[in-house]
C-alpha cells in the first residue's frame, strides 16, 4: 500500500437496525474520521454516500438503489449468518468486504480499505471493458477503411493498416475515428508515405 | 475492596528484548510498591514471563485472567499484543500497553500509553528531512513494527519529494548485518531509519560505527542512525562507544529536564537506595501501572468500563507530565523528544515538543495526516 488510506470527511450510511453492533461500528467509524447515518430503510438513489455498510443477515432486495451487483459506491456487508443464501445476497449487492458479527472494532478499518479498493478496481475494469467493447464494435469500420486504402494505393493489407495507424497517430485520434472519416469520404485519403 | 487488587504483569525478562522486559517489570514493581506505601491498600502483582515465546503470551494472558486479574500491564512487541488482545476482549479485561508501536489500532479493551507514528515517526521526519536530506535508508525488524514503520517512512519520503535508497529486514536475533552495511556504504543515504529490535539493532550500530571509522560520511553528524525504540537500558548491550552521537525519538528520556521527572527520579533513588538510569520502558510501565491502579481506586472497582470512564475524565500527573487519555482512541497524548546518545550511555535531549494527541489511523484529526516535508538547505 503506497498511500495510507484516509477516510476523514467521508459519509457512511449503515443500513442496519440499531443494536450493540451498530453502536460499536459507529464509534469506530467516527474514530476513523467518518460521519455515519444509521437507518433501516431503503437507500435513495439521490442520497448515495461515500460508502454503504449493510446488514446482510436481514437485508432485502430493494434496500439498495442500484440494480445488480454494480454499486455506485463501495459496499461492506455485516454478516452473522453463514448461510450461502445470505453470502450470495451480500455478493449480489456488490459487497467488496464482509465484517463478521459480532463486530470486532479491529475488523472495521481493514474492511473499509478492502471494499474501497475492490470498488475502484471494478470501476476501472468496467471502464476498460467499455472502451474495448466500443473498439470491437467499430472493427468493421477499420476493415472497410483498410480495404479502401488497399485499392486506392495498390498496397497489401498490412501496408494499408500501417498507413491508417500512422495517420491516427499523427492526428492523435483513435483509429476507429480516422477509419470512419475515410469510409465516409470526409477525409482525403492519407498518402502512402 | 476487601481482597487485594490483582494486576497481571506480562513481560519477557529473557530473550532478545529481555533488557526491556526487565526494566518494564522493575517499573511496574516500583509503581506497585509506591502505591502500597502511599495508600496502605494492598495490590498484588501476578507475574507471567513468556520468555519471548510468542505462543506463551496467550497462555500467560489466560493464566493471569484465571488468577483474577482483569487488568494486564504488558507486552512489548506488537506481535505479542495482537496475540493477547482477542482473549482479553473476550473476558472484558483491559490491556495496558505502554510501548511505542506502529499505530492502526484503537481497541476498547486496550489503553495505549506508548506512542503511535504521529507522536514519534512524523515529528522525527519533520526534524530529520530538513537537516539531513530526503534520501533515507530503512532497516527494520522482520514483523509488523518494522514493516509498517518503514511503509510510513516511505510515504513520508515520497511526500517530501525524496527517495528511499534501500529497505532491509532482519529477525530480532540476527546479527549478520554486514551485507546491509555494505549496501548502505554504496548507496550513501541522507540518514538511516533503524526499526531493528534487540541484538540485530545492537550489531547494526556497531557495524555502522566501523563504517564511520573508515568513511567520515557515515559519522552520526553526517548520516545518523535514528531509532524510535532504543532506550537507556539497552545501551549497555552495545559495544562501548559504538552508538555515541546516534539519535532516538521517545516520549521519555532519563535526562528530560522537567520537575515531574526530577521528582520521579528522586523517588526512585529513595526506593532503590541508589540512582538508576531510567529508561522509557521503565517510566511507561510505571505510568501504566499507576494509571491503572489509581483509576481502579477512583472507580471503586476494577470493572473496565468504569475504569475507562475515570481514566478519560481527568488529567493525570505522571513522569511524562500531565497526561490525558483520549476517550475515542484510548491513547495517551505524549510529548516528543529527540535524544542523542552521549558518552555516558544516556541521551542528551536535542529537541522536544509538548504533548501531541494520538492519531492512530492518521486521519489528520489534529493536522494534515501526512505532512509534505521539504529539504531546506
Amino acid at each position: 500500500m503506497k498511500e495510507t488510506p484516509n477516510f476523514t470527511g467521508w459519509h457512511a450510511v449503515v443500513l442496519h437496525r440499531e443494536d450493540g453492533n451498530t453502536e460499536k461500528l459507529i464509534r469506530q467509524l467516527r474514530l476513523l474520521g467518518l460521519s455515519a447515518t444509521l437507518q433501516w430503510a431503503p437507500l435513495s438513489a439521490a442520497g448515495v454516500p461515500d460508502i454503504v455498510i449493510v446488514d446482510a443477515d436481514q437485508g432485502f432486495d430493494d434496500l439498495m438503489p442500484w440494480s445488480g451487483s454494480t454499486p455506485t459506491c463501495p459496499v461492506v456487508a455485516l454478516l452473522g449468518s453463514e448461510a450461502p443464501g445470505r453470502i450470495a445476497w451480500a455478493l449480489a449487492q456488490g459487497a467488496g468486504a464482509i465484517v463478521a458479527k459480532p463486530i470486532a472494532a479491529s475488523a472495521v478499518y481493514p474492511a473499509l480499505v478492502m471494499a474501497v479498493s475492490v470498488h475502484q478496481e471494478r470501476k476501472s475494469v468496467a471502464e476498460r471493458l467499455q472502451y474495448l467493447e466500443e473498439r470491437v464494435r467499430l472493427r468493421p469500420l477499420v476493415h472497410a477503411a483498410v480495404e479502401k486504402l488497399m485499392q486506392a494505393h495498390g498496397v497489401d493489407e498490412e501496408r494499408a493498416y500501417s498507413i491508417l495507424r500512422n495517420c491516427a497517430m499523427r492526428r492523435r485520434l483513435p483509429m476507429e475515428q480516422i477509419a470512419a472519416f475515410i469510409v465516409g469520404g470526409i477525409e482525403p485519403l492519407p498518402e502512402a508515405g | 475492596m476487601n481482597d487485594a487488587l490483582k494486576i497481571g504483569i506480562l513481560y519477557s525478562t529473557t530473550g532478545p528484548y529481555g533488557s526491556m522486559g526487565r526494566d518494564a517489570r522493575d517499573g511496574a514493581e516500583f509503581a506497585i510498591a509506591e502505591f502500597a506505601e502511599a495508600s496502605g491498600c494492598p495490590v498484588e502483582p501476578v507475574f507471567f514471563d513468556p520468555q519471548a515465546d510468542l505462543a506463551a503470551y496467550l497462555e500467560g494472558a489466560r493464566h493471569l485472567l484465571r488468577a483474577g486479574c482483569r487488568h494486564i500491564v504488558g507486552t512489548i512487541t506488537s506481535a505479542a499484543r495482537k496475540e493477547v488482545i482477542p482473549l482479553i476482549e473476550k473476558h472484558d479485561g483491559l490491556l495496558w500497553y505502554m510501548c511505542p508501536y506502529e499505530g492502526f489500532e484503537a481497541n476498547e479493551n486496550v489503553i495505549y500509553v506508548g506512542g503511535c507514528p504521529n507522536q514519534h515517526l512524523l515529528p522525527l521526519f519533520e526534524h530529520l528531512i530538513p537537516r539531513y536530506g530526503n534520501r533515507p535508508y530503512l532497516v527494520g525488524a522482520n514483523y509488523v513494527w518494522g514493516w509498517e514503520m518503514n511503509r510510513l517512512a516511505r510515504e513520508l519520503t515520497a511526500n517530501a519529494g525524496g527517495e528511499v535508497l534501500g529497505e532491509r529486514y532482519l529477525p530480532l536475533e540476527e546479527t549478520a548485518v554486514e551485507r546491509i552495511v555494505s549496501d548502505i556504504e554504496q548507496r550513501r543515504p541522507s540518514f538511516i531509519l533503524n526499526n531493528l529490535i534487540g541484538p540485530s539493532s545492537y550489531a547494526f550500530h556497531e557495524a555502522i560505527r566501523r563504517l564511520a571509522d573508515r568513511d567520515a560520511a557515515f559519522r552520526p553528524e553526517n548520516c545518523p542512525v535514528v531509532s524510535c525504540d532504543l532506550m537507556e537500558c539497552e545501551l549497555d548491550d552495545i559495544a562501548p562507544g559504538a552508538a555515541i552521537g546516534q539519535l532516538c525519538a521517545a516520549s521519555y528520556f532519563d535526562s528530560v529536564a522537567t520537575s515531574e521527572n526530577t521528582d520521579f527520579k528522586q523517588r526512585i533513588v529513595a526506593h532503590y537506595g541508589a540512582p538508576r538510569r531510567v529508561s522509557s520502558v521503565f517510566a511507561s510501565a510505571y505510568t501504566a501501572v499507576r494509571l491503572c491502579v489509581d483509576a481502579i481506586v477512583a472507580a471503586g472497582g476494577d470493572e473496565p468500563s468504569a475504569v475507562r470512564r475515570e481514566l478519560h475524565g481527568k488529567s493525570w500527573a505522571t513522569p511524562f507530565g500531565a497526561l490525558n487519555i483520549d476517550q475515542e482512541t484510548n491513547h495517551a497524548a505524549l510529548p516528543f523528544h529527540l535524544g542523542r546518545i552521549n558518552t555516558q550511555n544516556g541521551f542528551d535531549v536535542i529537541a522536544s515538543r509538548p504533548p501531541l494527541a494520538a492519531d492512530p489511523y492518521l486521519t489528520g484529526r489534529n493536522k494534515p495526516a501526512l505532512p509534505k516535508l521539504r529539504v531546506v538547505s
